[in-house]
């Protein structure tokens, strides 16, 4: 594998900004890999991903795509990629059809035609294909106004992918998104992924859709603050955590001074415990238990953990 | 089978020939799709031509030594396709506050083919409200031959170009509609009354003069006019200057103001 994404010490400082939006940043991103760009609210990812796509003019630093400059070679690079912008950039007052239409042409796909039936026989077939598969095909000929948040959001969705871009940026793909929706797209992106070895670059809010990535960077008002695989991420940070309850809770909360397990009582008792697995905590348990869940560690509770750790709550 | 695959197509200049037809044609439909712009293309010769040019017909033009009339509609034909391609290009300030500028920046087409494409899809209405300045004149008795019509419409896609690329160098820096609705005003206001419109600048001197040299719809006028009036007794007394060389201006300043109006347009969407 080589890299297809190289950001070298890149740093962006706004117009009139005191602070930079994006300070010395570095990563690499794998040709193929899927690789998530996480951060609160304000951290410099969308600002990073315009960099990438070659939309806003960085301050310093060098970034490559698929090895070429994003400044010097822009044309080159803009070949390379597709982008779910954060905000919405579809024609409001053109049909959901048309602005697909318009997308095909200025990447080549096809040559412009004053309607849908008059297009080629293979835009119209994958227009509808795709359409089935985020579920607009209803709309599709209906001015996007008139297209709810979701809707809209599919659109774009159909949009970036109907030239089969190298690398697919993808700023916060599901918001607004219901969760059957937010599914079927993971489904497909994760297809397009397998079958045409597509590189995607996902930042998103929701942090369980990170969980199968390759690998996590975590970035912080403007800095990186890790980057590493999502299972790594999870064992530096998280201790496992059974959650108990029982009737009689003062034998319970005896029990396990006894056993040398610490906890904290939230409703039920959270016992984080280390060394001993879960099994051989609850077979030298004696108390009736009413409840008993073991907490499997998720990504999002390393992040939550991994910003509070450094001191990253967005204000 | 590979017929019914969806490809890039390899050959460059395809490639930006699509997209300005795909960008024009997109400005094209949103004006078909919007009465209130289609109606405003109507109206606007009527003030223009109707009343300005009718008013100063009536009462301004004794002594000019020509008819006024056919003189003033030439310059109304010209003055609208300036005036509504001006207009037209604010679709870009749109554009801006939708993010749809972000789409089509990030595609890869050069800069110069979204800003020709958005030129000519400004084209349409800029027709319209000439196919209207013809309607008026002719109520108003001024009436120009078929052969003369032919000529026009054919100078009007150049012609709408330097109107376009001069309109890029202030509105391709502009953020938000009301700024640049302001910014038609001062893109057009000063062309109508000193590139010789509505009134011959035979005699302009001085800073007057300079402005209306540098201004690309004082040649367009000229050539205009020199296809109108060419083999009659008044064309010496009307036409400024050879039409080689109201060509050569206008190329010149178009690519001129294109160059300066992409890269500005460019940059300033680029550099926030
Ligand atoms: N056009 C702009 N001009 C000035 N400052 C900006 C601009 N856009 C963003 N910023 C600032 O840059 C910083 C990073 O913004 P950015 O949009 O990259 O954050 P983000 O990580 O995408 O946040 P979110 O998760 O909310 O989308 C913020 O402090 C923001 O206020
Ligand atoms: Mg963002």
């Amino acid at each position: 594998m080589s890299a297809i994404i190289e950001v070298n010490d890149l740093t962006k400082r706004y117009k009139n900004a005191k602070e930079p939006a994006v300070n010395c940043v570095n990563f690499t991103v794998e040709d193929g890999e899927f690789f998530a760009f996480l951060g609160p609210n304000g951290a410099g990812k969308t600002t990073t991903i315009s960099i990438l796509t070659t939309t806003l003019a960085k301050t310093s630093g060098i970034v490559r795509i698929s090895g070429f400059d994003a400044e010097k070679e822009a044309r080159k690079v803009r070949e390379k990629v597709g982008i779910i912008f954060q905000k919405p950039s579809l024609d409001p007052s053109l049909s959901a059809e048309e602005n697909i239409r318009f997308h095909a042409c200025l990447y080549g796909m096809c040559g412009y035609r004053p309607g849908f039936k008059l297009m080629p026989a293979a835009y119209r077939n994958r227009v509808m294909e795709l359409a089935e598969i985020v579920g607009i095909k209803d709309v599709l000929f209906k001015p996007v106004k008139k297209l709810s948040g979701g809707m809209q959001r599919k659109l774009e969705i159909i949009r970036s992918l109907i030239h089969t871009p190298q690398v697919l940026f993808l700023d916060e793909p599901t918001q607004g998104l219901d969760a059957v929706s937010r599914r079927s797209l993971w489904d497909y992106i994760n297809n397009v992924r397998k079958r045409n070895g597509t590189t995607v670059f996902l930042t998103t809010h929701y942090i369980d859709e990170a969980e199968n990535v390759d690998k996590v960077c975590v970035i912080n008002r403007g800095k990186i603050t890790a980057c590493c695989p999502p299972e790594e991420m999870k064992k530096s940070l998280l201790r496992q955590e059974l959650i108990l309850n029982a009737e009689d809770r003062g034998s319970l909360a005896t029990e396990l001074s006894e056993l040398g397990l610490s906890y904290t009582l939230d409703g039920y008792f959270i016992v984080p415990y280390q060394g001993l697995s879960a099994q051989q905590i609850i077979a030298r348990l004696n108390t009736r238990l009413t409840i008993l869940k073991i907490h499997e560690p998720s990504l999002e509770d390393a992040y939550v953990e991994f910003l509070n750790k450094t001191g990253g709550k967005a204000e | 089978m590979s017929a019914m695959v969806l490809q890039r197509n390899k050959s460059k200049l395809y490639r930006e020939l699509n997209t300005v037809v795909a960008i024009a044609a997109r400005d094209i439909t949103l004006v078909l799709k919007s009465p209130g712009m289609l109606i405003m293309s109507l109206a606007m010769p009527i003030i223009m031509m109707g009343m300005l040019g009718g008013n100063l017909a009536q009462n301004m033009a004794g002594g000019l030594g020509f008819q006024y009339g056919r003189f003033m509609m030439i310059g109304m034909l010209i003055n609208m396709l300036f005036m509504v391609t001006t207009m037209a290009m604010t679709s870009l300030v749109d554009d801006h506050e939708t993010d749809f500028t972000q789409e089509m920046l990030v595609s890869p087409v050069s800069r110069y083919s979204i800003v020709v494409g958005k030129i000519l899809g400004s084209m349409f209405g800029a027709i319209i409200s000439m196919a209207g300045t013809l309607v008026v004149g002719l109520f108003m008795g001024i009436t120009l031959s078929l052969k003369q019509l032919f000529l026009i419409l054919a100078l009007s896609p150049l012609m709408c170009l330097s109107a376009g690329a001069l309109a890029m160098i202030i509105i391709g820096l502009i953020k938000n509609k009301r700024t640049a609705n302001l910014a038609v005003m001062f893109v057009t206001m000063p062309q109508i009354f000193l590139s010789g419109a509505i009134i011959p600048i035979n005699h302009s001197s001085g800073i007057l003069l300079v402005i209306s040299r540098l201004m690309p719809m004082t040649y367009c006028l000229d050539l205009a006019r020199a296809v109108v009036y060419a083999g009659t007794p008044e064309y010496g007394g009307v036409v400024l200057f050879n039409p080689v060389i109201n060509f050569a201006a206008i190329a010149a300043l178009t690519v001129f103001c294109m160059i300066v109006g992409t890269f500005g347009f460019a940059r300033s969407e680029r550099n926030r």
